[in-house]
């Protein structure tokens, strides 16, 4: 998957700089709406027990303040990916027990025609692992911006 | 408010589409470790949902993978593509009732 294929899975309305929550449930809570609020979603519930189980395997804070809750839902027609930062940090049980400040989720239906979740996963997974891209990250306030650090990362 | 059987049944769909994938997500780099806990939780699920039920659901896993399948907006099965009969519609749909495709036998959930 290329940083431009990978860029079309975003979209503007899921672009969330300053997330309110400062704990790992309310974090949910808080994108979920947001996925209701612009009507891709009907039933928050099914996504957040989704989201909850996923964490019960393990946490999908994968270190360096950033996470990447992440999973398959009968409730979702297609991959959605939510883009959140907290400035003040989100306790979320890590893997290295550091605050998150830099959150992705991305949401994927049972059947993906190009099958294109694990790709978007494991794509992000290779930008957010480079220092310089989280430190820009940090730093973008516009949608636009945001796009660009993704391109380039 | 109690969860209805259709709901459970989701709920179940995606506990299985996560241990599925369970092998993927580690090769990620993702941490995964509590594989055993997740079966354990699926099976206490499956415990919730009226035995018919979670028989016809793995017998539909089996043939199709995924037993339940979401209905498209023209009101279509998106697991065999018929067109379902206009009297079911999502419009009043409150989820509590298994509705199996008349196409296909899978069950249908409405997105909207």
């Amino acid at each position: 998957m290329t940083n431009e294929e990978l860029i079309t899975y975003f979209d503007e309305q899921l672009f969330l700089p300053d997330l309110k929550a400062t704990s790992k449930d309310e974090l949910f809570e808080e994108i979920v709406d947001q996925f209701v609020k612009i009507k891709y979603l009907k039933n928050r519930e099914i996504l957040l027990d989704m989201l909850r189980r996923r964490e019960q395997l393990g946490s999908t804070g994968i270190g360096k303040n950033v996470a990447i809750p992440h999973g398959r839902t009968t409730s979702a027609s297609d991959v959605m990916i939510a883009f959140g930062k907290s400035k003040q940090g989100i306790e979320y049980n890590s893997v290295d027990n550091k605050p998150v400040n830099l959150v992705f989720m991305i949401i994927a239906p049972p059947q993906d025609e190009n099958n294109i979740y694990l790709p978007i996963l494991g794509k992000m997974v290779e930008i957010l692992n480079k220092s310089k891209t989280r430190s820009k990250l940090m730093e973008a306030e516009t949608y636009e911006e945001f796009i660009d650090i993704i391109l380039k990362g | 408010m109690e969860k209805s059987q259709l709901e459970l049944l989701v709920a179940l769909q995606d506990l299985d589409m996560m241990i599925e994938e369970i092998s993927e997500v580690k090769r990620l780099g993702f941490s995964a470790e509590r594989e055993e806990e997740l079966r354990k939780a699926r099976e206490e699920l499956a415990n919730k949902i009226k035995k018919p039920l979670v028989y016809s659901y793995e017998k539909l896993k089996k043939r199709y993978k995924r037993a339940i399948v979401p209905v498209g907006e023209d009101n279509t099965c998106l697991g065999c593509f018929i067109k379902l009969p206009t009297s079911l519609s999502s419009i009043g749909r409150t989820d509590a009732e298994v509705i199996y495709c008349e196409g296909c036998g899978r069950i249908l959930y409405w997105l909207s």
